[in-house]
């Protein structure tokens, strides 16, 4: 099982050439928490509602208070597509890549857009169950994947 | 509602799909000609001026370029939707008397400029930080394709949508596309072609895919007053309406099989005095085959869920329930990069019974509709022949 928050060992799969964020105010708390593998989501403190990305106003009820709620790391998956087709050279190595619209347990209906790793692309459908896994792109930025849940142990991600 | 009501008087494409001496720039002026001339109208009549660009008061700087000093103009940007909306606006500014002739254009040179890989990238030009609005889908290797893909995708997992189905809209499209002399492709293709042709990024193949052209369009919209006397017979704006679900991020997507549309057509509509059932053909946006579907589930001319079924029985076709994109769509005739304002030009000149080989017989009210972003906005705009 997962820690809380989904914490472990990371793995390799994405070159070190991917986008980076450009963190700002608002979506910096959510790149901490990456850092120390912590899955966490968005949420108003005044009326619970959910949200990501995360923004500075919560749009159900427009309060500007907000926190990092921890979520447990396991999740399914809503729609994904094997993307076939390198947009950088540096991922010609690594198409064809699952990109995925994940729904967190415990994230209130918000949806991440992440990978599935650590399977074959062609496994993957639409309510697979998942769990997330890290990825540590650089001393500064850990990035959230998911794999199929109870398809590897913990020892999986370090391959 | 005022007394005045607003026309569109002239319509132009330029030349396309291929331009590679010509600027963007260039592209906007030579529309434009071409559509004053249409309406028989003169470059000094114009006081307004609409377009849309990706950069900072671009159609300040297109005005400038045409020599124009405009007292009313407009860059809302709504992605491949936008012309739907600037005309739209331009029609508020006639009825309220804001201007008298309001001419709207588009030009774009991206096949030249950028290359046939577009609709594949990031969205950040393979920079490496990735571009604020999509940041949150680019971090993971999500791309265009791959947003309409995620669409497509969950469409089928919830109602049962095919790839077959999905094909048939890029087939019908091309059906139509060999009748247009300008299209970008029109060898006929099959079923087995599409679903056969490359995976882009499952589940939407190559030929599920729009083309990616130089090209632009443009037209005037003035008052039914002012059209008396000009040469073609005018279109009214019989009512438009446009919305916005989401930014860039399909994370933020609230509904990945329902889009904007779902607001703005039946706003439209209302406007308009119209129900779908009134409409006798169809422009609406194909920059994939699941937009359409998509669309005409939104829009109302089927059920949410039926969009598959609709459109894989020749409901798009000629002499179908919706005849769409007579000029072969974005899929198949010219797509350079916000398609919108062929989406117009088309309806004109069905409604102006000069569509040729794939008029619709009678054709009385037209919908333009645009889709813009990723499957960000829609903007639905309503054309009839007869003021209403």
């Amino acid at each position: 099982m997962t820690t809380p928050g989904g914490g472990g060992q990371s793995g390799r799969w994405f070159p070190d050439e991917m986008p980076l964020p450009a963190a700002n105010a608002e979506t910096a708390g959510w790149w901490e928490a990456c850092l120390s593998h912590r899955l966490v989501v968005q949420r108003c403190r005044s009326c619970g509602a959910t949200r990501h990305p995360p923004g500075p106003l919560c749009p159900d009820c427009r309060c500007l208070e907000s926190e990092w709620a921890t979520l447990p790391g396991t999740g399914t998956v809503y729609s994904y597509t094997v993307v076939r087709q390198a947009f950088l050279p540096s991922l010609a190595d690594t198409v064809p890549y699952v990109v995925a619209a994940v729904e967190p347990d415990g994230a209130g209906g918000a949806r991440f857009v992440s990978n599935v790793v650590e399977c074959d692309p062609e496994e993957v459908c639409v309510g697979m169950p998942v769990e997330v896994v890290w990825e540590d792109m650089g001393p500064e930025l850990a990035v959230p994947r998911f794999r199929p849940r109870g398809t590897a142990g913990d020892e999986g991600a370090t391959a | 509602m005022s007394g005045r009501r607003a026309v569109i008087a002239g319509v132009a494409t330029s030349d396309y799909p291929n331009l590679p001496g010509m600027s963007e720039h260039a592209v906007h002026a030579q529309a434009a000609s071409r559509a004053l001339a249409d309406a028989g109208l003169d470059w000094s009549d114009v006081d307004g001026f609409a377009t849309t660009g990706f950069f900072p008061m671009y159609a300040v700087g297109v005005a400038e370029y045409l020599g124009l000093r405009p007292t009313y103009f407009d860059e809302t940007n709504a992605g491949g939707a936008s012309f739907e909306v600037l005309v739209e606006h331009a029609a508020y500014a006639i009825e309220r008397g804001a201007a008298e002739v309001v001419l709207v254009t588009y030009g774009s040179v991206q096949l030249s400029q950028m290359g046939r890989t577009l609709g594949t990238g990031g969205g950040g030009g393979g920079g490496r930080m990735a571009p604020g609005p999509a940041v949150y889908d680019a971090l993971w290797g999500n791309t265009l394709v791959g947003s309409y893909a995620l669409a497509a995708r969950r469409h089928m997992h919830e109602f049962g949508t095919t790839t077959e189905q999905l094909a048939s809209v890029a087939v019908t499209m091309r059906d139509h596309a060999a009748h247009n002399p300008q299209a970008q492709y029109r060898e006929p293709i099959t079923v087995e072609d599409v679903v056969s042709s490359r995976l882009v990024a499952d589940p939407l193949h190559k030929l599920d895919c729009c083309v990616i052209s130089d090209g632009g369009g443009a037209c005037v919209v003035t008052s039914a007053e002012r059209a008396a006397d000009l040469p073609r017979p005018p279109v009214y704006v019989l009512g438009g309406a446009h919305a916005t679900t989401h930014h860039m991020n399909v994370s933020a997507d609230p509904d990945l099989t329902v889009t904007a549309a779902a607001m703005s057509g039946p706003l439209a509509f209302a406007r308009a005095g119209i129900t779908p059932a009134d409409v006798d053909v169809a422009q609406i946006y194909d920059s994939f085959t699941i937009t359409v579907v998509l669309s005409v589930e939104d829009l109302g001319f089927c059920a949410k869920g039926e969009g598959g079924a609709f459109v894989a029985d020749g409901g798009l076709g000629l002499g179908g329930r919706l005849p769409t994109n007579t000029d072969g769509g974005g899929l198949s005739a010219c797509h350079p990069g916000m398609r919108g304002m062929f989406l117009i030009v088309e309806a004109v000149r069905q409604l102006r019974g000069e569509g040729g080989a794939t008029q619709v017989p009678d054709a009385r009210i037209a919908v333009a509709h645009g889709t813009g972003g990723m499957l960000s906005t829609g903007a639905t705009l309503v054309l009839g022949r007869e003021a209403p």
